[in-house]
């Protein structure tokens, strides 16, 4: 499989100490070119403070697979939509630092060249099926790579945060949310 | 019965305070002292300095938000109150770090959990670190002053049910437990803490030390990062800050020079060492950033048959110091058992799981009890700690080892955690790791525990008290500052704060730091006197 070569050839090459340092030069560079060949826009999307529009196909088709569950199927539009603007406010206060390390993350995502071989998703994430998502979140948790199973937590983190810091989120799970002063 | 703000009215009165946000070019400020960090030693260092008649200017990196602005929403609290909007976590991602970032330091968010440095910390430290002048007798007096200054007092209202369970279990197992002081005056029991609290009950820094400072005609800038002591010698000449956005990401492009007799570094673990780096301060024997430790924790969720609302109540009330000393203070890793309060979004990211099955351990959220056990990192060689780096931007981020001695002490806290829990009446237990599931016997959860492969990533983990890196001794081979917290190398430069500590305190460290900078700094205001 196309995936696993990526991997394998980065681990059977190098030592594990270099896996890390190897994969960091491969996701700098792949965030790098995107932002010099213009795949990934500099600047925010409309209505969003940090998200660009090179992010939001993938976060679109992640956010309403990571709620699934928490909301009924009617709602799911608004929730995903509360989620998107909590979390773009959320990237809008991190640092320099942390905030340049998710657009990284999220240029990995967004090239297709990088796509497909670290996620297994080949097609447009408008295409790809809940089941797709979750295999691919699946494969970076149990990756090999630090750098991988650092994304996997941080996409759970920022989307699963950002939803459960929105009032219609509560409801589900038995918090009344909190008192009046 | 109204809330008042006595932080806005003070202001309203004439207090005088500097917004860095809404400069409108460079500024210059001149103090006898200037202190960075507005948290436990920044605040009191300057309440004690300004009550002796020195002019004080207290830097704070973060926003000013005070009572009225404190709704007791995640969002708002997360983003604006922490260090690197609530993002900072050790370097490899794998440990979470929460330290306050706002005018108050990480008391305006702590859960006011209020402990004297423990006498088997201070022994360790005399012995093994060449710390002099702090021992339990030493520092009684100071702790009291602190005590009595912040109302700090053991909890005197029932436990909330989460707390409760930590005493229910240690009770049936015959293992110890005690009632936590804190730090309050007319607490609601609401359970807020961590947002800011909403009612001025915490005697966090912005409701006590901050303001006498101001009444005494010290003064606050704001929005400002201390970026770079100018070094001239053995002498700091000046301190460059950078104004920041009113969101405290950015630095607007002006700057504010701050010329003081004296500094006080007081911006906590992490950002003192790195402000020295920055910097470029002198560090003959490396030792500037090393030795950082987190009081690691780890956590064990449960499920209770009755309900526990592990979001309202003061949020920790009962702790444990059962398996903290048993094997000496250089055995195998000792831990405190406490509990975290549970609010949706926080929750959830300890849980980390999203789908179907987050959805199912989150619905079940009024019957979760969380614990977890704080390490006390520090003590023993195999537990080195970490050390604090600057990336490439000049933001310093912290290079945290865990090393098999630590992962063993996380592994037999996790096996004392659900012991507890069942005791304390839980249906169900998982110890939060990506592996683990809810197991409905001890007996299953211990097998399950045994089994799980401790490692990065997997296991939850985070800190909530950054301590050390630059560490007291009067060794100046093995220490940045003297017990006195005086540097070694620069002649007008003081460290007043948690990261003097040579190891983890062994216990929540802000009275660790309101008491030992209360004693460094009336030792300070002497000194001043004659120089």
């Amino acid at each position: 499989m196309p995936v696993l070569s990526v991997e394998n050839a980065l681990l059977s090459r190098r030592g594990v100490l270099k896996v890390g340092a190897c994969a960091s030069a491969f996701l700098a560079t792949a965030g790098l070119s995107a932002s010099l060949s213009g795949c990934s826009a500099s600047s925010s999307a409309s209505g969003f403070a940090v998200l660009r529009s090179s992010d939001l196909a993938f976060l679109r088709a992640l956010i309403p697979v990571m709620l699934a569950g928490s909301v009924p199927a009617s709602s799911m539009p608004d929730a995903a939509k509360a989620t998107l603007n909590t979390l773009d406010d959320n990237l809008n206060h991190l640092s320099p630092a942390l905030l340049s390390l998710t657009q990284q993350l999220l240029d990995v995502l967004a090239m297709p060249v990088t796509r497909g071989p670290l996620t297994g998703v080949w097609g447009r994430w408008e295409n790809a099926s809940p089941e797709q998502i979750r295999h691919f979140l699946q494969r970076w948790q149990n990756s090999s790579l630090g750098l991988l199973k650092m994304g996997h937590g941080s996409l759970v983190q920022l989307v699963m945060m950002s939803w459960y810091e929105c009032p219609q989120s509560w409801a589900a799970c038995g918090y009344p949310g909190p008192p009046k002063i | 019965m109204p809330v008042t703000d006595p932080f806005r009215e003070g202001l309203a009165r004439g207090w005088k305070t500097h917004d860095g946000s809404q400069l409108e070019g460079d500024l210059t400020l001149e103090a006898d002292v200037a202190i960075v960090g507005s948290g436990a030693g920044g605040g009191t260092t300057a309440e004690i300095l300004s009550a002796a008649g020195y002019k004080v200017l207290l830097i704070e990196e973060g926003p000013l938000k005070t009572s009225s602005d404190f709704k007791l929403l995640e969002n708002e609290a997360y983003a604006s109150l922490y260090q690197e909007g609530v993002g900072r976590m050790s370097k490899d991602g794998a440990i979470s770090i929460l330290q306050g970032r706002a005018v108050g330091g990480t008391t305006l968010v702590n859960w006011t959990s209020s402990f004297r440095t423990p006498a088997p910390t201070l022994e360790h430290w005399a012995r093994e670190h060449a710390v002099a002048g702090h021992s339990e007798e030493q520092m009684a007096p100071w702790f009291e002053q602190m005590e009595q200054r912040l109302g700090v007092a053991p909890w005197q209202v029932p436990p909330n049910a989460n707390n409760e369970v930590i005493r229910n279990g240690c009770e049936k197992l015959g293992y110890s437990w005690h009632v936590i002081p804190r730090n309050v005056r007319g607490c609601w029991n609401l359970g807020y803490c961590g947002m800011g609290c909403p009612t001025n009950a915490k005697q966090s820094m912005l409701v006590t030390t901050i303001p006498a400072t101001l009444e005494n005609g010290g003064e606050l800038l704001y929005l400002a990062r201390a970026q770079r002591l100018l070094i001239s010698g053995d002498q700091v000449t000046g301190l460059e800050c950078q104004a920041m956005d009113s969101r405290c990401v950015a630095p607007n492009g002006h700057k504010i020079t701050v010329k003081a007799r004296h500094y006080v570094l007081a911006g906590g673990g992490i950002n003192t060492p790195g402000l020295l780096m920055r910097s470029n301060a002198p560090d003959p024997h490396k030792r500037l950033g090393k030795r950082t430790f987190l009081h690691l924790v780890n956590f064990s969720a449960a499920q209770f048959p009755t309900a526990i609302n592990p979001f309202y109540g003061a949020p920790q009330s009962i702790y444990s110091d059962h398996f903290q000393w048993k094997d000496g203070p250089k055995g195998p890793m000792g831990y405190k058992l406490e509990v975290p309060p549970l609010h949706p979004a926080l929750a959830s990211t300890l849980f980390a799981g999203f789908g179907q099955s987050s959805a199912e351990q989150m619905a079940k959220l009024p019957n979760t009890h969380m614990m977890l056990a704080l390490m006390r990192d520090g003590f023993h060689p195999d537990s080195p700690g970490g050390s604090v780096e600057l990336r490439s931007d000049d933001s310093p981020v912290l290079d945290y080892t865990l090393t098999p001695y630590g992962w063993e002490g996380l592994k037999r806290a996790f096996h004392s955690m659900a012991e507890i829990q069942f005791a304390a009446g839980a249906s169900a237990v998982m110890p939060l790791h990506s592996d683990a599931r809810y197991m409905t016997s001890l007996r299953e959860t211990r097998d399950q525990i045994d089994s799980l492969s401790l490692e990065l990533y997997r296991t939850r983990l985070a800190s909530a008290h950054v301590m050390g890196g630059c560490s007291m001794g009067e060794n100046s081979q093995m220490a940045v500052t003297d017990s006195l917290g005086r540097h070694h190398q620069l002649r007008n430069v003081s460290v007043h704060d948690g990261s003097l500590f040579p190891t983890s305190i062994g216990a929540n460290p802000q009275l660790s730091v309101y008491g030992l900078t209360a004693k460094l700094a009336t030792q300070l205001a002497e000194r001043l006197k004659s120089s």
